[in-house]
């Protein structure tokens, strides 16, 4: 398998202004940042698809170039971001690939709100790269625990890859935050429409494609929110149906929580390396930065009748059924008795666990009986994007389990 | 000010027939004599466990001994029953490596119900829903159980109580809680969130 040359099929996302090379190219740039403002010369679409070789840049535009103020742009032009050293700094810091030019750093971190415009926003790169780490995050998590339920994959990917996460990152990155966006602001900021103060940002959101979605009070079940809602098992933000997306300038009129422009420039970052660098190096910095931090899956587990689960798993995986037996115990007349009681099957332990009655115990060791089902890890886990890498060995599918217990 | 502290302090410590024996230890800098050299070996040599692994066969050869402390078991080591059969782990799991205690022995939680017996036919199921919305007052749960030799949660599970004997359940349930305290209110809504984190396992 060859591996894809990005700069061919993502000319929509790489828009010219990130490659300043040649005086052509730059030539371009101008005309698509007039696009943005009042200009006296609106570049035609006939015109933008002409090859760059026919275009001659005439010297009295570029009079009228720099005419054009810092102030009346929307974000910082693109040449501002050789200049400053927050942005260097971030690049440095981040240990980013040499080819992902400054230019295209400064451009994942205006938000959609601050410059509507998509050839200067980050929304394609965060598009992207917000698909890139559902995938390989949802990989990660199906292949490793493979027996996990739907709800704690839910909260599993909300925890490594959720808006909550992102912008502590973006704070751990020491990426400050633009009080309000425009031209004159340094580049190294986070740039977006702050939303006003007395507006409510967690206003229940409303899929359209969602049947039954105005009765408030009906419980939303596990496999709708697989088929209709997002990653995290959240309403999702807009329909995906590009056609009704045509008013994005006024969905983010109202402007944007720091938390959602924090995610966005992470996701865009991602997005980013991808493209500029190439799908191993893209994969490394999620290695780096999303998989490698620490997540105790146990926790994640909320049981109310684990005594009850416990037997229905046994009774489909046609195992014995369950019973309890003490362990050891101390102090049953005392004010604090501890009692361990395990859990068997046959003649095979479960699980154990302790408390301070006898009930208590029991349901601690059916939780972990339960959780020693779930937590399953096979050996030597492989994902499926390895398969990607050249010279791949021939794919072992991956356990796949009956799924969870349903009472 | 450290200065100040240090010379008020410097006397006072040496004599030390002034402190407890408790405080000289802790107090005296932590120069290791023979005294304490000795004790420590004598504490690193002790006694072979069985889980050290057989000394008489092979002496000579080094191993590791591996004894952790006793506490709960990981939850991510997943039990030799719950493998999948392809695991290889499975095979290293059953053999005499790990030792088993005999569930037969230990003592169990609460009397076993014993196998089901199956003993009630339609009719007897009948009887009981005839009974139970005729006179809710006389046949409750445990009465009925006692009468054809079954649990309540079988009388529960054939039929329901009747809405005017929830309805009274509920008043008395009211006039009851309406008799306590705030003590007791609390203490029984604690015992309720207790109980719902026993499943989230904090």
């Amino acid at each position: 398998m060859k591996r894809l040359q990005p700069q061919r099929w993502s000319s929509s996302v790489l828009s010219p202004q990130v490659r300043a090379g040649c005086r052509l190219q730059r030539r371009i740039q101008h005309g698509l940042r007039y696009q943005t403002t009042t200009t006296p010369f609106p570049v035609t679409e006939a015109e933008a698809k002409q090859p760059i070789q026919d275009l001659v840049p005439p010297p009295k535009k570029r009079s009228s170039r720099s005419a054009i103020s810092k102030h009346s742009l929307p974000s910082p032009p693109v040449k501002a971001a050789r200049e400053s050293a927050k942005l260097a700094a971030l690049h440095a810091r981040l240990y980013l690939p040499a080819r992902l030019p400054l230019e295209t750093l400064a451009r994942t971190l205006v938000d959609e709100s601050a410059d509507p415009n998509p050839d200067f926003n980050n929304e394609s790169l965060a598009t992207l790269g917000h698909d890139l780490l559902t995938q390989y995050t949802s990989e990660y998590l199906i292949c490793t625990y493979p027996r996990l339920p739907m709800t704690v994959i839910f909260a599993a990917m909300y925890a490594y890859v959720g808006p909550k996460t992102l912008s502590a990152m973006v704070k751990e990155w020491g990426v400050e935050l633009a009080v309000a966006p425009g031209g004159e602001v340094d580049p190294g900021h986070l740039q977006f429409k702050r939303l006003d103060p007395g507006v409510n940002p967690n206003q229940p959101l409303k899929n359209p494609n969602r049947p039954y979605e105005n009765e408030a009070t009906w419980r939303r079940s596990i496999s709708s929110k697989i088929v209709y809602d997002d990653v995290f098992g959240e309403p999702v933000r807009a329909s995906v149906d590009p056609r009704q997306q045509v008013q994005s300038a006024d969905r983010y009129a109202a402007g944007v929580t720091p938390e959602q422009a924090c995610s966005q420039f992470v996701r865009a970052v991602l997005g980013a390396i991808y493209l500029h660098a190439g799908r191993p190096a893209a994969k490394r910095f999620f290695e780096q930065h999303f998989i490698s931090r620490h997540l105790n899956i146990s926790d994640l587990f909320n049981f109310r009748e684990p005594a009850r689960d416990l037997s229905r798993l046994c009774a489909r995986e046609n195992f014995e059924p369950p019973y309890a037996k003490i362990l050891s115990e101390t102090g049953r007349l005392s004010r604090h008795p501890v009692f361990v009681v395990g859990i068997f099957s046959g003649k095979d332990k479960l699980g154990e666990g302790s408390g301070s009655s006898l009930l208590e115990a029991r349901s601690r060791a059916a939780v972990a009986s339960l959780k020693g089902w779930y937590l399953y890890s096979p050996l030597n886990v492989r994902l499926p994007n390895s398969m990607e890498e050249e010279g791949a060995a021939p794919w072992k599918p991956v356990h796949v389990d009956l799924g969870e217990v349903i009472v | 000010m450290a200065s100040t502290f240090v010379t008020v302090k410097r006397p006072f410590l040496t004599l030390p027939f002034l402190l407890p024996s408790s405080c000289e230890v802790l107090s005296l800098t932590p120069r290791r004599s023979q005294s304490s050299y000795r004790r420590t070996k004598q504490r690193l040599r002790v006694k072979p466990d069985a889980s050290f692994g057989s000394f008489s066969s092979h002496v000579e050869r080094e191993h590791i001994i591996h004894n952790p402390p006793s506490s709960a078991p990981s939850v991510y080591h997943t039990p030799a029953k719950f493998l999948p059969s392809d695991d290889i782990r499975r095979s290293l799991c059953t053999d005499s490596s790990i030792a088993h205690e005999d569930p037969a022995a230990l003592t169990p939680l609460n009397e076993s119900p014993g196998p089901k017996r199956y003993h009630l036919n339609p009719s007897d199921v009948l009887e009981i829903r005839r009974l139970r919305t005729s006179d809710p007052m006389t046949w409750s749960r445990s009465k009925l159980a006692k009468r054809f030799d079954c649990s309540p949660l079988f009388i529960s599970m054939v039929c329901g109580a009747s809405p005017e004997k929830k309805e009274m359940q509920k008043q008395v349930l009211e006039a009851v809680q309406s008799r306590w305290g705030t003590k007791r209110r609390m203490a029984r809504e604690d015992r309720k969130l207790r109980k719902e984190s026993w499943g989230r396992d904090c």
